[in-house]
């Protein structure tokens, strides 16, 4: 081979110890999280031109590069992309990257594809507090006969359909724990491998390429699971198998980027009655799914689709109703959705809440002084003759209504008093616009 | 077309004062002052249709009031009549004759004032339709905003960034929902015409400073329609953050074609929507504009001054006078020639 070749086949950035695909990307990465002025957000090229920027334009001292690993904060050190990076710096990834690709290897062995590593580390950190104590109490009866486990393991799949209800519970620890996988990776691979061994780790390898087809399969496991499932040696197994296999067969699949999308719903089908909560789960669980997939940046792109294209139809319309059912029914004081007021370049000059100005300016009592009081003349009122003179002063049979009857969502109907007996409302919105009646042609 | 050749003396018939500011901004740009303008903040205001002879202004203000003034050629603004309502006064417009003013209220209620009986009668309830037998409920998505008609088009556009298009030929029905234009809250809307006087499209503003025109069927949608920032701070880029003002009411000059927009900046602005140019912009009153119309030929251009809420109930002074102002729009408001 001729020289070996200095930059390492992956570019990475010095200061974070990302990887990327591409240079360009590297570069843009740079120029986006580590030389970017927090006063202004002006992209620089470098560490120092960045702190110039700053001394020049807002006369102020940076001393440290943003977003920056410990160690690596050095705002002297001239870096672009993979240009300027300290020899020994370049030297210490090389032996990373070596590193891992010795463990890789050795996991290579046993698993049938480099992507299960990460996934399955990253999946068995963030599960292992919970299947810690049932693998525990769970090993010794299967290291001693050395059959059941073989059995064992294609039964564990059709344990999964109860083993759900650990998953949601599940999930949004998974965050949380992801930050400690770089530590633990070792440690857990050891131990699943250990643990499971090839039986796990093949079904999950015939399910992983199907990749957004696991919502399906899944729930059809069972049926689908081709071992007739010895099921006499497994009732108690599955027990404390309940809760490691699913964190097992779902750990692979949270960590990658295509499959965490389809996880949410996959539980979904299960547990129509749960839908609530995995409404109220998704909402975190997606966002976090961001950081998850901080590595592959790029492919966080596919599963946002997915998922809100399986999950927001479904999960999000709860959601959705609900807050706007909430509308409604909410008294003045609660608040509406507030606007995204641009901070740093510039400001609405506008109030928070996302209501017309009209709306808002309606809600003070001066305004609502005049209105009728709810304990007026009866509805049916027919339209008024001449209300005469100039101050249609009584409007006999106006509609009474709270003072609060122009509340932000315009909802007034419900807020009246139903002694008029519930005359259909029509929906709110229908300030009496002049078009619409008597005929402005 | 004689009016408000000069300023300088007019508007001054009635109580208002010009005389003693020397830093007072309320008439920056000298214009006609209407006389005994409303107590509270103005809302809307609507100028009379060709077929009655003469201008007369009609203004809805927070004050639960309605006021026409006659406004002669001379600039004279003569207060002609009131009507009260229950409630603020949120939307005025003239009937095509001329003959019956509408008006529509936090009351509830939208009346329609005969002008020559100086009655005003009840036509519309907001919740118990079934009394004032209305010709037709069009159910909207969610609350109404902001609307305009000019036959057979309506346009109403609503909270949540709802835009509705209707065609009132025969039934008026739901002619298409569109997706907005804007990234903000709707706040006025104007349709204008083309070169056959037909509406062929609406100009929508948003409480961002921006307004956006929309052909209903362009030829080139992408390129047609377009958006356009205004009542904007002219905040230079670092050092200070811009504001972005509401653009509280869009009206088009009738023989023109040009349109004006008024702002919570305290500001008025003229632009030709086919140069793509602005024309002009004022100076910056020290209250927002509220609200804006152009008389039936284009001639006059008036707008009100009054708060309208947008820096909430903090910056609102009961003792800050309210005026309406009338500008000569004959000449500023010319279209760009197009090159």
């Amino acid at each position: 081979m001729g020289r070996k070749k200095k930059k390492q086949l992956k570019p990475w950035c010095w200061y974070c110890n990302r990887d990327f695909d591409d240079e360009k990307i590297l570069i843009q990465h740079q120029k986006a999280k580590h030389f970017k002025c927090h006063i202004c957000h002006k992209k620089l090229y470098t560490g120092p031109g960045l702190a110039i920027h700053c001394m020049q334009v807002h006369k102020e001292t940076i001393d440290a590069v943003p977003n920056a690993i410990p160690g690596r904060t050095d705002i002297e050190l001239e870096i672009y992309g993979m240009e300027g990076i300290p020899e020994k710096d370049m030297d210490e990834r090389r032996r990373l990257l070596e590193q891992k690709t010795q463990e890789s290897q050795k996991k290579k062995q046993q698993d049938d594809s480099d992507e299960y590593d990460d996934d399955d580390s990253a999946a068995s950190t963030s599960f292992q507090p919970q299947p810690v104590q049932p693998q525990q109490g769970y090993i010794p009866p299967m290291a001693q006969p050395g059959l059941p486990p073989v059995p064992g393991a294609p039964g564990m799949p059709p344990g999964i359909p109860p083993l759900m209800p650990g998953v949601p519970p599940l999930m949004p620890g998974m965050p949380p724990v992801m930050p400690g996988m770089p530590p633990g990776l070792h440690h857990q691979r050891k131990y699943t491998q250990s643990f499971c061994g090839e039986n796990i780790m093949m079904p999950m390898g015939g399910m992983m390429p199907p990749g957004p087809g696991i919502p399906p399969l899944m729930p059809g496991m069972p049926p689908g699971m081709p071992p007739p499932v010895p099921r006499p040696g497994i009732p108690p197994m599955t027990q404390a198998q309940a809760v490691s296999a699913p964190g097992i067969l779902n750990r692979p699949p949270a960590p990658t980027a295509t499959v965490p999308a389809p996880q949410p719903p996959v539980t979904k089908p299960l547990f129509p009655s749960a839908g609530q909560a995995q409404a109220a789960v998704q909402g975190p669980v997606g966002t976090d799914f961001k950081p998850l997939n901080s590595t592959p940046a790029t492919t966080t792109e596919p599963p946002k689709p997915t998922f809100p294209a399986y999950t927001q139809s479904t999960a999000s319309t709860t959601s959705t109703t609900n807050s706007t059912a909430a509308k409604p029914a909410a008294s003045i004081t609660s608040k509406p959705a507030t606007l995204t007021t641009t901070s740093a370049t510039s400001k609405l000059i506008h109030p928070d809440e996302d209501i017309s100005l009209e709306e808002r300016r309606a809600q003070l009592p001066k305004y609502q002084r005049n209105l009728p009081r709810p304990g007026q003349a009866p509805i049916g009122n027919p339209p008024v003759g001449p209300i005469g003179g100039q101050y249609g002063g009584h409007h006999q049979g106006m509609p009474g209504y709270l003072p609060g009857a122009m509340p932000p969502y315009g909802q007034g109907p419900p807020m009246v008093p139903p002694y008029q007996g519930g005359p259909p409302r029509p929906p709110m919105g229908m300030r009496p616009p002049v078009m619409s009646q008597g005929g402005r042609y | 077309m004689s009016l408000f050749g000069t300023t300088s003396g007019f508007g001054t018939s009635g109580t208002s004062m010009f005389g003693s500011a020397t830093t007072d901004n309320h008439n920056p740009m000298k214009d006609i002052e209407v006389t005994s303008s409303p107590d509270d903040s103005i809302g809307c205001l609507s100028f009379s249709p060709p077929t009655l002879p003469g201008n007369f202004l009609i203004a809805g203000s927070w004050a639960n009031d309605v006021r026409c003034w006659e406004v002669q050629d001379s600039g004279q603004t003569i207060p002609k009549a009131q009507q009260m309502h229950t409630g603020p006064v949120l939307d005025v417009c003239w009937s095509d004759d001329g003959s019956k003013v509408f008006t529509a209220s936090c009351d509830k209620t939208a009346k329609m004032w005969d002008l020559s009986s100086n009655q005003a009668i009840q036509i519309a309830q907001f919740w118990d339709t079934r009394s004032s037998n209305p010709m037709m409920v069009l159910q909207l998505p969610e609350r109404c905003y902001c609307a305009d008609v000019i036959y057979p088009m309506a346009v109403v556009a609503t909270a949540e960034r709802g835009l509705i298009v209707y065609q009132l030929e025969n039934q008026p029905s739901e002619f298409r929902r569109i997706e907005s234009p804007l990234k903000h809250q709707h706040r006025c809307v104007a349709i204008f015409k083309d070169k056959q006087n037909k509406p062929t499209g609406f100009a929508l503003g948003s409480i961002e400073g921006r307004v956006a025109i929309h052909y209903i069927n362009p030829p080139n949608p992408a390129k047609d329609n377009f958006t356009f920032k205004c009542h904007r701070s002219n905040g230079t880029n670092t050092s200070a953050p811009q504001d972005i003002y509401a653009v509280n009411g869009i009206a088009f000059h009738p023989v023109h074609g040009t349109l004006a927009t008024v702002g919570s900046d305290g500001r008025f602005s003229f632009w030709d929507k086919d140069a793509r140019t602005k024309l002009k912009t004022s100076e910056q009153l020290d209250q927002p504009i509220s609200a804006c119309c152009f008389n039936h030929n284009g001639n006059i251009f008036a707008y009100a001054s009054s708060y309208d809420w947008s820096k909430g109930h903090e910056f609102y002074n009961p003792q800050k006078k309210n005026y309406i102002f009338l500008r000569n729009a004959a000449e500023e408001l010319k279209p760009r020639n197009k090159k």
